[in-house]
């Protein structure tokens, strides 16, 4: 039987890129696949008939141009279309907007407050600037701070050096948007509350955490690193959804040789006297491997693929310790037509872009105090895009699909999650947006509410969490996933973790895929 | 008569820093704006360096170290009680929660290591990590490999905990609520944020520096009264004093009721760095200006007395009974509303009963006094409270307040852009709760 150099556990967009870059190296790789499909949590799925629907995650931004470079996807078929505009209707019947001409959001920000229509180019070139310091460290394996190792002293020095260079000032921003709640980071900013809603919700998305609470303005400095075309800060949608990112990559792993094997869930990994030799699939079948590479998150990885007696005893207990804490839903709509929003009536370019329902910072945080206590939100923050508008294929000629990304939907709800409580939460959402846009439920041909639980169980991320792990300030970096351990080696020897639980996380980047790639080809495979 | 130096305010840090400068031979004139010393005590560890260099113990100083340091009710009747003796309070744990008593010898060590760390890093200016001085960089540096020496765990906890909630840090460790409540509660201690917002276990660590292994509360004492009983330094009370400046130099002060100048080449503020600087022409250093204006300090603490006919049985009796009380407190301060269920603490030293409410934020405090009341089993009439309009720290002691961004980003080391002009109170680092640590340190930058 044949032995891979390299078999790579879990096919979702990290464990392709991993896989993309050890076959480019001309090494023999296996993927291997639970579900029919590769793509993980970036699926694009035919639920109802005709309609095609990007089943969790739905914008692109973060993917590593490195990487669209490297494997060349664009040739594998990777098309991103841009999403132009955001507009956030508020309970007043108002709205406030930010187009893709950058002019026009000036005036449109002018008219709730000529301050901040002047704060807003200073605070975006502060964002853009502290995005580029930042981003050297996404593409940097993280030192460990407690090793007196040559290799990580000369991290750390680097690392100090980096960012001793940025200067007085941007450095104390850098420390602030470390520290800070994103609603504290943009007070000092600005003082149009739906603005600061609006933008405090993307330092929420992904965690357990509302606007007011510190560490959140981070995770707003995350989704500022986006970066499509050179062009920083554009969201896209790519064609096909963003299972379309996935097959491109799978693509291109292909065209170097890599092979895909859907359909093969993987039990355990094989560990002989600390070495890793192979893999078993749940069907009982053994595979042998000279390396084996997870992508799952660091649970599953550490707790369900090996047994914890192969393993140090205090990393057990790191694992055991870092947070899953899922928070989000989704909530998936075929449409007969359209819906008309009140504070923009009609059809028009705003249905090209996204929709934010975040009229206020109370609203928001409000629909964290719901979460904390265990309850999904009664009136939830929600990001609403119609994907069909932007690529037509996704639904049939005249008809739409609507994607509503919901937080907060806690993956330990009180009792439980039932099938009577999801449809609750699925009402929950359909009501609020019917608030914002009368007539908009009797549009709504079919419904898929997504619980966190839902997701754990399609796609496996632990407690439904889309990052693999919160991106909060203990997880991050040389603790990520477990202190010692965040170089995407493992205690056991040929066995790497690869996946977003691992530095720098989450959120279609592919980063992670791409560092542990590396990583293994200078170990040698 | 001509001073050297004035400062304003007469608090601990204001005349600790008087005093460290008439002993080091300035003629020194202290504004106080109270006529009579605040008989309330001082929360906060008292460092021995002060004490000695001051000779407060010959001034009659008093530090009280309650043991048991805090008592807490149970849901099922009685107390839980908590010991300076780490093996009592375990013993005390054990009947709530063997797996909890089992947590705490290690808990108590672990983070008794990292307020170590946290007291050496206070008595001194902050680290200057934009400085490019050689002599800086090596003390920096000694910073570094202080902590290294202290083990691999030290550094990793440091990194983890530090941005960490109190929240999590304690799900970590326990199971018991009541435990969980009267540790946490040190947590939010001052700070508008509810036990599971991130960075409140620094807040938590910043109490707990300058305490013996396994005891949470910090110390109280008479600190301001001893430091008012040393001679050296001329007090003037019942005047408030304006900082005078011109062309970007201090130039003395300005008694506000007499309209009396008195001047002086230095002039140190213990106030709030805010109400210190704002009434100064600092929109002509525009950053300055726009960062002082975003100092966080909101106030949500309401202090005050208890009058009761007998003094209690406990010195200290904490009401947070659960992580989940305090983030309720918390939630309704988000919204700009006293807590309905407030987070109580009652405190008994040198014969007076004073009470801690939190949260307490700006506004209306109709039936607050009434709800404490109900709380502690009082009559309405037996509280006074003073809500505090602004941060009795002069500044929120979140992570992007502390070391080098306190007061504001880049001028952490007590000067200010006005020449002569220098900040010595709580707003300064290391910030409130530790009385004269400011003050010291800005006498020896000054100096």
């Amino acid at each position: 039987m044949k032995r891979y150099d390299a078999i790579v556990i879990g096919g979702g967009h990290n464990g392709l890129v991993t896989a993309a870059y050890l076959a480019r190296a001309k090494k023999s790789v296996l993927v291997l696949e639970r579900r029919p499909r590769v793509g993980g949590a970036a699926v694009t799925e035919e639920i109802f008939p005709g309609f095609k629907f990007t089943m969790f995650s739905y914008v692109v931004s973060l993917l590593r141009p490195e990487i669209i470079r490297d494997l060349d996807l664009p040739r594998h078929g990777l098309h991103i279309l841009p999403l132009e505009s955001t507009v956030t209707p508020m309970e007043n019947g108002n709205y406030l907007a930010a187009w893709a001409d950058h002019d026009e959001t000036r005036r449109e920000l002018y008219r709730h407050s000529p301050r901040d229509a002047e704060a807003y180019d200073e605070y975006g070139r502060l964002m853009h600037f502290m995005a580029q310091a930042v981003k050297p460290i996404l593409s940097m394996v993280p030192p460990d701070p407690t090793s007196f190792a040559p290799s990580d002293l000369a991290g750390l020095l680097k690392l100090v050096k980096h960012f001793r260079g940025l200067g007085g000032e941007r450095l104390h921003a850098l420390v602030k948007l470390m520290t800070m709640s994103s609603a504290d980071f943009l007070d000092e900013w600005f003082e149009t509350d739906v603005l600061k809603a609006t933008k405090s919700a993307s330092g929420i998305i992904g965690t357990f955490l509302g606007p007011r609470s510190p560490g959140t303005a981070y995770v707003l400095l995350h989704h500022y690193m986006g970066e499509l075309d050179g062009v920083f800060r554009a969201w896209g949608f790519a064609k096909g959804g963003t299972g379309a990112v996935s097959e491109s990559i799978a693509a291109a792993a292909r065209s170097f040789g890599a092979e895909i094997r859907c359909n093969a869930g993987v039990s355990k990994v094989l560990v002989r006297n600390g070495h890793a030799t192979g893999v078993v699939l749940e069907n009982g079948d053994e595979i042998t491997a000279r390396t084996v590479v997870s992508s799952l998150d660091p649970r599953r990885t550490f707790l369900q693929l090996l047994e914890t007696d192969e393993l140090p005893a205090e990393f057990v207990a790191d694992i055991k310790r870092f947070k899953f804490r899922g928070s989000s839903g989704k909530v998936n709509l075929a449409l007969d037509a359209l819906p008309s929003f009140t504070c923009m009536p009609g059809i028009g370019r705003q249905h090209r872009g996204a929709f934010s329902i975040s009229p206020s910072l109370d609203y928001v945080e409000r629909a964290y105090d719901d979460a904390k206590y265990g309850e999904f939100s009664r009136r939830p923050y929600m990001d609403i895009v119609f994907p069909s508008m932007i690529d037509p294929g996704m639904a049939p000629p005249g008809k739409h699909v609507m994607s509503i990304f919901v937080q907060y939907a806690p993956y330990k709800l009180n009792g439980g999650w039932t099938d009577a409580r999801r449809e609750a939460f699925g009402d929950a959402v359909v009501n609020t947006v019917e608030s914002f846009a009368p007539g908009f439920k009797s549009k709504i041909l079919h419904q898929q509410v997504i619980t966190p639980l839902d997701i754990e169980k399609i796609t496996g991320l632990s407690e439904g969490n889309i990052f693999a792990g919160e991106l909060a300030l203990h997880q991050l970096f040389f603790l990520r996933p477990a202190p010692g351990w965040a170089k995407f080696a493992t205690p056991v020897h040929g066995f790497y973790q690869c996946g977003s639980g691992t530095h720098p996380g989450g959120g279609i980047m592919g980063a992670s895929g791409r560092l542990a790639a590396m990583r293994i080809l200078k170990d040698g495979v | 008569m001509n001073y050297d130096a004035i400062v304003i305010g007469a608090g601990a840090n204001g005349l600790v820093t008087a005093h460290y400068l008439a002993r080091a031979g300035k003629r020194i004139l202290v504004v106080e704006q109270r006529h009579t010393a605040d008989p309330a005590a001082d929360i906060g560890w008292v460092p021995d360096v002060v004490i000695r260099d001051l000779g407060l113990a010959g001034a009659g100083l008093r530090i009280d170290e309650p043991d048991p340091w805090v008592t807490a009710p149970l849901e099922a009747g009685g107390t839980l009680e908590l010991s300076r003796n780490i093996a009592r309070s375990t013993e005390a744990i054990r009947r709530i929660s063997p797996a909890d008593a089992a947590m705490w010898p290690e808990f108590c060590q672990r983070m008794r290591t990292l307020g170590g760390v946290l007291e050496r890093l206070y008595l001194v200016s902050p680290p200057d990590i934009e400085s490019n001085d050689a002599r800086e960089l090596a003390r920096i540096a000694g910073l570094g490999l202080h902590v290294r020496r202290l083990g691999k765990q030290t550094v990793i906890d440091l990194a983890r905990i530090l941005p960490m909630s109190i929240a999590e840090l304690l799900d970590d460790w326990f199971e018991s609520d009541v435990l969980k409540g009267l540790l946490g509660a040190l947590g939010v201690w001052h700070l508008k944020q509810g036990p599971r917002s991130g960075g409140t276990a620094f807040n938590f660590l910043h109490h707990h520096a300058g305490s013996p292994a396994g005891v949470f509360r910090p110390a109280r004492s008479n600190v301001t009264q001893a430091l008012s009983k040393v001679s050296g330094v001329e007090v003037r009370r019942g005047e408030r004093a304006a900082v005078l400046a011109k062309n970007g130099k201090a130039t003395g002060v300005v008694l506000q009721k007499s309209g009396e100048t008195i001047q002086a080449p230095l002039v140190i503020s213990s106030a709030p760095p805010r109400a210190t600087l704002q009434p100064l022409a600092i929109e002509l250093y525009p950053d300055f200006a726009r960062a002082v204006g975003n100092i966080k300090a909101r106030g949500v603490v309401a202090r005050g007395t208890l009058a009761l006919e007998q003094p209690p049985g406990y010195s200290t009796f904490c009401i947070a009974p659960s992580l989940d009380y305090l983030e309720r407190a918390y939630d309704d301060a988000k919204y700009g509303r006293d807590s309905a269920a407030p987070y109580v603490e009652v405190q008994r030293t040198d014969g007076r009963v004073e009470v801690h409410v939190q949260f307490v934020p700006p506004g209306n405090h109709d039936g607050l006094a009434e709800r404490v009341a109900q709380i502690l089993k009082v009559l309405p009439n037996q509280v006074a409270l003073q809500p505090a309009e602004e941060s009795l720290y002069h500044g929120e002691l979140t992570l992007d307040q502390i070391l080098f961004m306190r007061p504001v980003p880049g001028w952490s080391r007590y000067r200010t852009p006005i020449e002569g002009l220098y900040l010595c109170g709580s707003g300064t680092h290391p910030g409130g709760g530790i009385p004269g640590a400011a003050g010291r340190n800005a006498a020896r930058a000054i100096l």
